[in-house]
């Protein structure tokens, strides 16, 4: 672990700063995709190269204070067992040793011609201490994951498994930008604009002074934060060797080479600055050394590893890649061409790559799917930490955590976000603001209430809250609800009455003195405002566009939609105060208690007839609102007593494909591998040879005899007699066995009946009832065995007249 | 039938019994107490009951012009009538009265259930007009024609129907041919119709049935086929070249042109007039299909223009509507205010306040319109002048081509002459071998003749191709100028709309607050 954070560390440091001074040592895989290395592969390989280069970048890196906060290391260093590791881990084969010597003879050639270079990276020792060629390590292998088959997958799965930051997929899509319609021919020219330009120039003058102080102050601010960070530069630049992955562009359509960094899956362009050069390239086949001056950075490099001038190879003609030849021109196609017959000429004298001594590679599904080791993985961040955890790990679904901070150094929690999968309430994502306190709640279609949203900062009712729903799944057609202490404001879409928004204003509750406390005492409600869609059935005079009741006024104010091609539109207010009149009469209607504005007045809605009829049916659709309004805060809490109990329980679904898991399933799964596994066995039994013991004793290769037919015949019948009678016996020694057990049991329980406790007596009773049932068995076994034995013996009999071996000379006896 | 009608005598709808009846079965209880101060208007009046009357004659019903269902049954009308102006009716019951014949339902084309029960109809008609009908009771009537139910076909919304008590209900066949004939009806005589009745009666009537939709595809067939001819020429007359697309003008040239058509016997006249019809016709179809591609650019011209003012008007709207309810929001606000204010000084100020803020308001709405109304101005003239300049441009093309159509008459009208003169010195040396007929020969007396007869000839063709180009030179004109006309008027109307509702909506809040005010003061 420490080996991988100080990798990380000069790697950081060789981003931040760029000089041509060539002392990358990437490692090439100049192969597909499809076989690339095997994770555990690369972390191996990782390790041992950093424990190379250790040793002398260890005493540099000494003096040098790391800022960086301790991380909790998550993965504890494997210990492997040397001793279970098959042999071609513990020794050189001799192909393998020659291979050493090859190179080591080419490396002190390369040492002795320049001796400015680097050592190469050729022969690393593994985890059992014995020397290996880099290019052995290298096992390609094609997995059966689909994710797995191209790079970036690939990485990503190597980078998890490195215990690495992830990336989000480098290639976004480009963002749509809407296009800027071009001017009709009979658009109308926008209306003069009279506003004084010179007061807006003053104003935008002043308010760019601002801003620019603001810009100032930030830009300190910022330039201050930096000094911060970036206190001492790296004195080490330059003078790391990494492994990097190096895909070269021909094969799977691959248009040009690229770097991966193992570590966080990335993919760079080898035009990257942060590469300041290649020592060494090498894949199973070969290893080549780079040639080519890297003044300015890798931008020049050709990766044309055909070409000896510009990469040395240690084996001679192995594999001519020429991938970087395909689309290129004639000239080089015909140099490629008097390489590859110099090539073919050398084949006898050449000396092959020994096959890889690694083990086939294996991931198991259990092994993918957890992907980090142990499930479980923590990356920090400047001011973040983020938290992976495999599927199923934890109880509660959790599988992703990203906290950030105010501070650098980790303290103070800004804000956390929690990613879970699986759960049974379809909850996705938790948003959790410390600084506010609010949490938002972020749901999967399938939430029992239709839940999609759900912030809150508090679960007590008649708090600041907002739900959002799916809005298909209710049949209300509710798709938003938020409420504060004092109000609750509802958001409709489809509704048959057009009902699109209702704002409902609670008063302090009325303290009553009820017998039974438990009953809901319902806020009062003050004012209800309620908007509807237009209703295209309606004209626009009828159709009421929003009505408010002010209840405790007793006043209800309507407005109408807007008439096409108007800009006002009607309006009604009802205003019930007085029932009775002076005299004491009934005031059923009059002029003053409706007060309209009618767009377009008519005769009819003039008449106090209408106006009644109408306030009657908002009268009784008051009370339905209230009760509605009555309904929801139901609801609401409802809601919360649901999503308490989902969070307390929280339980998990499992796919029922999902055989490992899922209890059904898997007895399913189980039930039906036994099921196979009898039927196998069956099968395996019906074609038993009776007669094999028998023939095997007579001479072989001969044509039986009649008489030898009839004896062996007859030796197999008597054989199975035996066994039956055998059996038979065996059945009745152990029935006899049991009864005299039984017996004895019963005597010894007369004997001393009258001493025994309770317990014993219980032992006892509890004993013959088992011998009693053990016996009753062993009698029905046996019964069966009786009746059973004869029908076998004729069946073996009947099947050894049909075998074909003996059939013939039988028929003839009989 | 009706007991009644002997003891008691027939009763005439006047406007008491109608205000009775309204009265009656009008509002009851409070609503009731608010209609008899008010008086129900018999135009608002829905439903109307008037059975067991003793009514002779339908009549005084022309006021209830929005009623739904009227109720007339149990009476002794004995003729439809007086239902003309009733053109919501949705339910009309008759049953139980003396009529005789159907008739009189024209005009109601919102009918969906008619019950003519008990009457002394002999034969379903003049039903057409009723096209939403979906209940129909016949019952107990002289109907005894069983090919009455054919009739009955063409309504495809008839779900029920019942025509029990009728002569053709004796009928052994009844219930088969019917449900045969009438496949969507749903119920038949007040009974449910099973599948299984439905079906065999299919299968026996299947043959009779199968010729019979044959027969109504085929009308449908050509209506439908004359329908979208008749678009067709409606779409070509829209774009002034109707009947250019073939030999129409052509023809019509030598439909009059009796000299024409002998001279066209002359030897190698009728090869002459060959081409030149084909020729002719070629201009012809040119004329037409730049007139139809003229007519597109024109249409796509107005559409955008249309589009274009529409989007102006919606965002000049929307900026009002968002003022007024900017203003709402305040006003409100300040109502309030003002009824909440004990205080007489404070009072007043707040009232100035408010109806300063409105006529802020009616100030803003007009700036807004008025700028609406330049801007649209502008807009309409180059409107104007490009559409006029469009149809300067088609006028002038088809009359370059008409052009082409005189110049090639003229170049017939001299080949002809030569032929004629030809003709006319052969024969005058006895040198024609061929047979003419004797009016043609008769045009061959003199050289004058001759000239003259192919001259008028050649005039008449003048004549119509330069009546062919007059009438589409003034129908475009005419529709340019009208086009335009009306754009203006419609813009004038707008803008006077406009104007009035900004006016009646402050008039409507300054007397609101004025109100307000006069309350106040009289507390």
């Amino acid at each position: 672990m420490e080996v991988l954070k100080e990798e990380e560390e000069g790697k950081e440091a060789a981003k931040q700063e760029a000089a041509a001074e060539p002392a990358a040592e990437p490692t090439a895989e100049p192969s597909e995709e499809g076989e690339m290395m095997q994770p555990q592969e690369v972390g191996r390989r990782g390790t041992i190269m950093t424990q190379e280069m250790l040793r002398d970048l260890e005493k540099k890196l000494l003096g040098i204070e790391i800022t960086v906060p301790e991380k909790p290391s998550i993965i504890t260093k494997d210990t492997i067992d040397i001793s279970k590791l098959p042999c071609s881990y513990q020794s050189n084969t001799p192909e393998e040793e020659h291979l050493l010597e090859v190179a080591d003879n080419f490396s002190r050639q390369y040492s002795h011609l320049c001796p400015d270079r680097v050592p190469l990276f050729l022969y690393p020792l593994n985890e059992c201490e014995v020397p290996k060629f880099v290019s052995t390590t290298i096992r390609p292998t094609l997995m059966p994951y689909p994710e797995l088959y191209n790079w970036d997958g690939c990485a990503q799965f190597v980078s998890d498994f490195l215990s690495m930051e992830p990336l989000p997929d480098p290639l976004k899509p480009a963002l749509w930008e809407k296009e800027e319609a071009p001017p009709k021919k009979y658009a109308v020219r926008p209306p003069r604009d009279l506003t004084s330009r010179f007061e807006q120039e003053q104003e935008r003058k002043r308010q760019e002074k601002i801003k620019a102080e603001e810009e100032r102050r930030q830009r300190e601010e910022e330039e201050r934060l930096q000094e911060v960070d970036s206190t001492g530069t790296d004195p080490l630049h330059g003078l790391r060797v990494h492994s990097w992955v190096l895909v070269l562009s021909g094969k799977r359509e691959v248009p040009e080479s690229f770097f991966i960094d193992p570590f966080t899956a990335r993919s760079y362009s080898p035009q990257d600055e942060h590469f300041l050069g290649i020592e060494s390239l090498w894949n199973h086949k070969n290893y080549w050394i780079n040639m080519q001056d890297c003044w300015n950075c890798c931008k020049d490099l050709i990766f044309d590893l055909g070409d000896p001038v510009k990469w040395e190879y240690l084996l001679l003609g192995t594999d001519k890649p020429r991938l970087s030849l395909v689309d290129e021109e004639d000239d080089t196609l015909s140099e490629d061409y008097d390489i590859e017959n110099l090539g073919k000429e050398d084949e006898d004298k050449c000396f092959d790559m020994p096959h890889s001594w690694v083990e086939q590679l294996e991931i198991s599904p259990e092994v993918f799917e957890t992907r980090c080791p142990n499930g479980k993985k923590v990356i920090q961040y400047k001011k973040a930490k983020l938290e992976k955890w495999a599927p199923y790990l934890n109880s509660n679904g959790l599988v992703c955590c990203l906290s950030t901070y105010k501070d650098p150094e980790c303290t103070k929690i800004l804000e956390v976000k929690e990613w879970y999968q699986n759960r049974e309430d379809m909850l996705e994502l938790r948003h959790i603001n410390k600084d506010t306190g609010l949490i938002v709640d972020y749901f999967k279609p399938g939430h029992p209430q239709a839940l999609r949203v759900h912030s809150y900062t508090s679960m007590q009712p008649e708090m600041d809250r907002v739900m959002e729903f799916y809005k298909t799944v209710r049949v209300d057609g509710l798709i938003r609800r938020e409420e504060t202490p004092k109000t609750m404001t509802e958001y409709y879409e489809r509704r048959p009455d057009f009902l699109s928004y209702r704002h409902v204003n609670f008063g302090p509750r009325v303290k009553k003195i009820t017998m039974n406390s438990t009953e809901s005492n319902p806020r009062t409600v003050l004012k209800i405002t309620e908007r509807f869609f237009r209703n295209p059935a309606k004209p626009a005079d009828e159709d009421v566009a929003e009505r408010v009741f002010l209840i405790m006024e007793e006043r209800i104010q309507l407005r109408y939609h807007c008439r096409e091609n108007h800009i006002t539109a009607s309006k009604r207010e009802f205003l019930r105060r007085t029932e009775v009149d002076s005299k004491g009469n009934k005031i059923i209607m009059t002029p003053d208690m409706c007060s309209s504005f009618e767009v377009e007045p008519s005769e009819h809605t003039k008449k106090l007839l209408y106006q009644y009829e109408t306030m009657m049916q908002l009268k009784k659709e008051e009370k339905l609102c209230r009760h509605q309004a009555w309904e929801s805060e139901l609801e609401v809490l409802e809601i919360l007593k649901l999503r308490e109990e989902e969070e307390e329980a929280h339980t998990l679904t499992i796919s029922i494909y999902d055989t490992k898991r899922n209890e059904k399933s898997k007895e399913y799964r189980e039930a039906r591998e036994r099921v196979m596994h009898e039927e196998h066995l069956q099968q395996v039994e019906a074609q038993l040879d009776y007669l094999a013991p028998f023939l095997a004793q007579l001479p072989p290769g001969e044509k039986l005899t009649r008489w030898q037919a009839v004896h062996v015949k007859e030796e197999c019948l008597s054989d199975f007699k035996q066994r039956l009678i055998d059996k038979a016996n065996l059945i009745q020694a152990r029935f006899e066995k049991e009864t005299q057990e039984l017996q004895k049991k019963q005597q010894w329980y007369q004997e001393n009946q009258v001493t025994l406790t309770a317990e014993d007596e219980d032992l006892y009773l509890s004993y013959c009832s088992q011998a009693m049932f053990r016996i009753r068995i062993l009698e029905q076994r046996l019964n069966r065995h009786k009746e059973m034995a004869p029908l076998k013996y004729m069946a073996l009999e009947e099947k050894l007249c049909k075998d074909p071996r003996l059939a013939e000379l039988l028929k003839s006896f009989v | 039938m009706n007991r009644l009608y002997n003891s008691l005598e027939p009763r005439v709808m006047d406007d008491d019994m109608l205000k009775l009846a309204v009265g009656e079965q009008g509002p009851q209880e409070e609503a009731g107490l608010l209609a008899r101060q008010e008086g129900i208007l018999f135009k608002d009046v829905l439903s109307l009951q008037l059975d067991f009357q003793n009514i002779l004659r339908i009549d005084n019903l022309w006021q209830f012009e929005n009623l739904r269902k009227l109720q007339l049954d149990n009476n002794v009308i004995e003729r439809i009538e007086g239902l003309e102006k009733l053109t919501h009716l949705v339910w009309l019951d008759l049953s139980f009265n003396n009529i005789e014949a159907i008739e009189g339902l024209d005009t109601l084309v919102n009918l969906e259930d008619l019950s003519l029960f008990n009457n002394r109809i002999s034969k379903i008609d003049s039903l057409d007009a009723l096209v939403k009908l979906q209940v129909l009771s016949l019952g107990n009537n002289h109907i005894g024609n069983m090919m009455n139910i054919i009739y009955l076909r063409q309504f495809k919304n008839l779900r029920a129907l019942s025509l029990s008590g009728n002569p053709i209900a004796e009928a052994e066949d009844y219930n088969m041919f019917i449900l045969a004939y009438l496949p969507d009806l749903v119920y038949l005589d007040s009974r449910h119709i099973d599948d299984h009745m439905k079906g065999l009666a299919e299968l026996k009537h299947q043959f009779s049935i199968d010729e019979l939709k044959h027969r109504e595809n085929l009308i449908q067939a050509r209506l439908e086929d004359e329908q979208a001819r008749r678009e067709e020429l409606e779409e070509h007359k829209a774009a002034f070249v109707e009947h250019l697309n073939g030999p129409f003008l052509f023809d019509s040239m030598y439909a009059e042109d009796v000299e024409g058509n002998k001279l066209a016997c002359l030897h190698g006249a009728g090869e002459l007039l060959e081409a030149y019809k084909d020729k002719f016709v070629v201009i012809c179809v040119n004329i037409f299909e730049y007139g139809l591609k003229q007519q597109e650019k024109r249409k796509v011209e107005l559409d955008t223009f249309n589009e274009c003012v529409q989007e102006a008007i919606q965002e000049n709207q929307g900026q009002g509507k968002r003022r007024i309810a900017e203003f709402e929001e305040k006003h409100l606000l300040s109502l309030s205010a003002i009824r909440d204010e004990s205080e007489l000084s404070n009072l007043e100020k707040k009232i100035v306040e408010c109806s300063k803020d409105i006529s802020e308001l009616f100030n803003t709405l007009m700036t807004l319109e008025m700028q609406l109304v330049e801007q649209l101005e502008e807009t309409i003239n180059m409107f104007e002048r490009n559409i006029i300049d469009l149809v300067g441009l088609f006028i002038e093309n088809v009359q370059s081509l008409m052009a082409q159509c005189r110049d090639l008459e003229n170049h017939h009208h001299e080949k002809l002459l030569e032929i004629a003169i030809s003709a006319l010195e052969k024969m005058v040396k006895g040198e024609l071998e061929e047979d003419l007929p004797d009016e043609v020969r008769a045009l061959f007396v003199d050289k004058d003749t001759v000239v003259n007869a192919v001259g008028s000839s050649h005039d008449i063709h003048l004549l119509k191709i330069d009546n062919r180009e007059d009438e589409l030179v003034t129908r475009v004109n005419s529709w340019c100028t009208h086009l335009v006309d009306k754009i203006h008027k419609d813009e004038i109307m707008r803008n006077r709309r406009r104007v009035k509702e900004i006016n009646q909506y402050i008039d409507h809040m300054q007397n609101e607050l004025d109100n307000l005010e006069c309350s106040d003061i009289i507390d």
